[in-house]
């Protein structure tokens, strides 16, 4: 048996709202760290693993790949080609942007990985997969220590 | 130690886009009594275990797995929780009676997602909080990341949109002939190619809606399915994989977990050649991209050749491999973590020949593939067989 009697009025229909607050301070963690002060001072930072002969960005401790212990920091170029790309006609609310955004996977060049990022200073019809592009810093100053201390990639030109 | 595992019971309720009339509760009981009706059985005497798979946030509240047992008859009884896809619970509940110590396991899924109100805040909180969801404080709403895949995917393989809206077309056709769909429709891919472009190359009918609904299976060994009413449905394989979180390193053209849980789905089973032992697959559609690059993923097809097969009917009910005759998520509606359940069921209802008007002719043989939806590089595969 499930049921034996069902709402059939909806007029009668009760529910109960709620919500969930949930605060959090995430812990960069020492990667992380090393990665956004060298944001701050305008450097997009990698870690090394030697076993694998290659440079992870963003940096991590450990080789996903291979596990080893990555200990060494590199600065890396500032520089990428748009391994994918979205034009995107719409916000998180749902709402209509007054202006397509252009949001792409970067790959930095000489390393593995790079960027999530926003695309600006171009036309979303020009974007191609393979284009290159470059970040751009905030002033100094502004700077907070974030992803978005990059404002966005733009064509290099 | 059992060697066999089979399903011998499954329940289900209606998928669609509310279900004011019950509570999240009442929606699971509901499930839960077909299911049990279904196999012939007692929750409250034959049953040795219990899994549900949930995640708090689509919940709505902390440490959900305290809130199960009571709507599945399983109080004071070996229940937990697997946070994740409903095949994943399938699988945990598989490998309990192969152990030996349970005879008969219930696996539960379930999605009341129309509770929630703020969905994209919810799938939000799914990304990286240091390294990329600070992008949505300009604005990212987080299916940019599918509208990324799919234009990788499409890049790297030559499909095109008009391909991906081919598999809209069929699976909602598919969906009419499933009384229990949510979101069926009979559409053309204009429909689908002038529906609003939302993340290009992704278009509004390119995902798919969620849906609330529930569903239970009862498995067994082969020695408590011998007692049972049904002939069970046999589980002849499974596997699972999951690739890196970092979005930075993913594969983006590729779905590599479903390449790698097929695999090891196909090895247990025995499987050399999928293509030609599979009858029907249903996979994960959450969104039309999904399922070309998943049938690929999963060996069924020459990677870069499921757009142009769907184009030519390969998929179709009456097609050479038919994929997603439930009507898929497309068609029935996305109900998260209950999604891979929804295409196990499918599976078995179609082996069980049981599926109504969409009913296959001489199927001995499906799959049912999941994805944990974006932003993951996670999910499940199983192989049924009768």
């Amino acid at each position: 048996m499930t049921f034996l009697e069902k709402t059939t009025d909806v007029r009668k229909l009760r529910h109960w709202d709620g919500d969930m607050e949930a605060q959090y301070l995430y812990t960069t963690g020492i990667a992380g760290d090393i990665f956004f002060k060298g944001i701050m001072n305008g450097k997009i930072m990698g870690s090394k693993c030697e076993k694998c002969n290659r440079i992870c960005v963003p940096p991590r401790i450990y080789c996903e790949v291979c596990f080893e212990r990555l200990n060494e920091y590199v600065e890396v170029s500032k520089k990428g080609k748009i391994h994918t790309y979205t034009i995107a006609k719409i916000d998180i609310e749902d709402k209509r942007l007054k202006e397509p955004l252009i949001w792409a996977m970067i790959k930095l060049d000489g390393v593995d990985g790079g960027m999530v990022h926003k695309v600006s200073e171009i036309a979303p019809k020009e974007v191609k997969i393979g284009l290159k592009v470059e970040a751009k810093f905030k002033n100094k100053k502004e700077r907070k220590g974030s992803i978005l201390d990059i404002e966005y990639f733009k064509p290099v030109k | 130690m059992s060697k066999k595992v089979g399903v011998v019971g499954v329940g289900y309720t209606g998928f669609s886009s509310v279900t004011p009339d019950v509570s999240w509760k009442e929606i699971m009981f509901q499930a839960a009594n077909r299911a049990y009706h279904d196999a012939g059985i007692d929750p409250r005497k034959d049953v040795d275990s219990f899994i549900t798979c949930a995640e708090d946030y689509w919940e709505g509240f902390s440490i959900f797995d305290e809130f199960v047992p009571d709507q599945l008859g399983s109080v004071l009884r070996p229940t937990c929780t697997v946070t994740a896809d409903g095949l994943y619970g399938l699988i945990n509940g598989y490998m309990q009676i192969l152990t030996g110590l349970m005879d008969i396991v219930v696996v539960e899924a379930h999605s009341k997602i129309s509770d929630l109100l703020t969905y994209n805040d919810v799938l939000s909180f799914a990304i990286d909080p240091v390294f990329n969801r600070p992008l949505i404080d300009l604005g990212a709403h987080p299916y940019y990341i599918a509208g990324m895949e799919m234009k990788r995917y499409m890049s790297e393989t030559g499909t095109t949109e008009e391909q991906c809206a081919e598999v809209v077309r069929k699976n909602k056709l598919n969906a009419m002939s499933n009384p229990s769909a949510g979101y069926e429709a009979k559409i053309n891919i204009e429909d689908v190619l002038s529906s609003e472009e939302l993340f290009a190359p992704l278009k509004r009918l390119d995902i798919s809606p969620l849906a609330d609904g529930c569903v239970v299976f009862v498995l067994a060994s082969e020695e408590a399915a011998k007692k049972l009413a049904h002939d069970p449905i046999w589980i002849k394989g499974v596997g699972w994989a999951s690739e890196t979180s970092w979005l930075e390193n993913k594969e983006w053209g590729r779905a590599v977990y479903a390449e790698l849980a097929s695999r090891q789905a196909y090895k247990m089973a025995n499987i050399t050649y999928p293509k030609k032992v599979i009858d029907f697959a249903e996979v994960d559609d959450k969104f039309s991209y999904k399922e070309l690059q998943h049938l690929e993923a999963l060996g069924l097809c020459r990677r870069g050749e499921a757009g142009k097969s769907v184009e030519e009917g390969a998929f179709d009910v009456d097609g050479v491999l038919p994929v997603n005759t439930s009507g898929g998520l497309l068609g029935v509606g996305n109900t998260l973590e209950a999604s891979g359940l929804q295409k196990g069921l499918e599976v078995v209802l179609q082996l069980r020949k049981d599926a109504g008007g969409r009913k296959l002719p001489d199927v001995e043989c499906g799959l049912a593939q999941s994805w944990r939806g974006v932003p993951t590089t996670s999910g499940a595969v199983a192989i049924f067989e009768v």
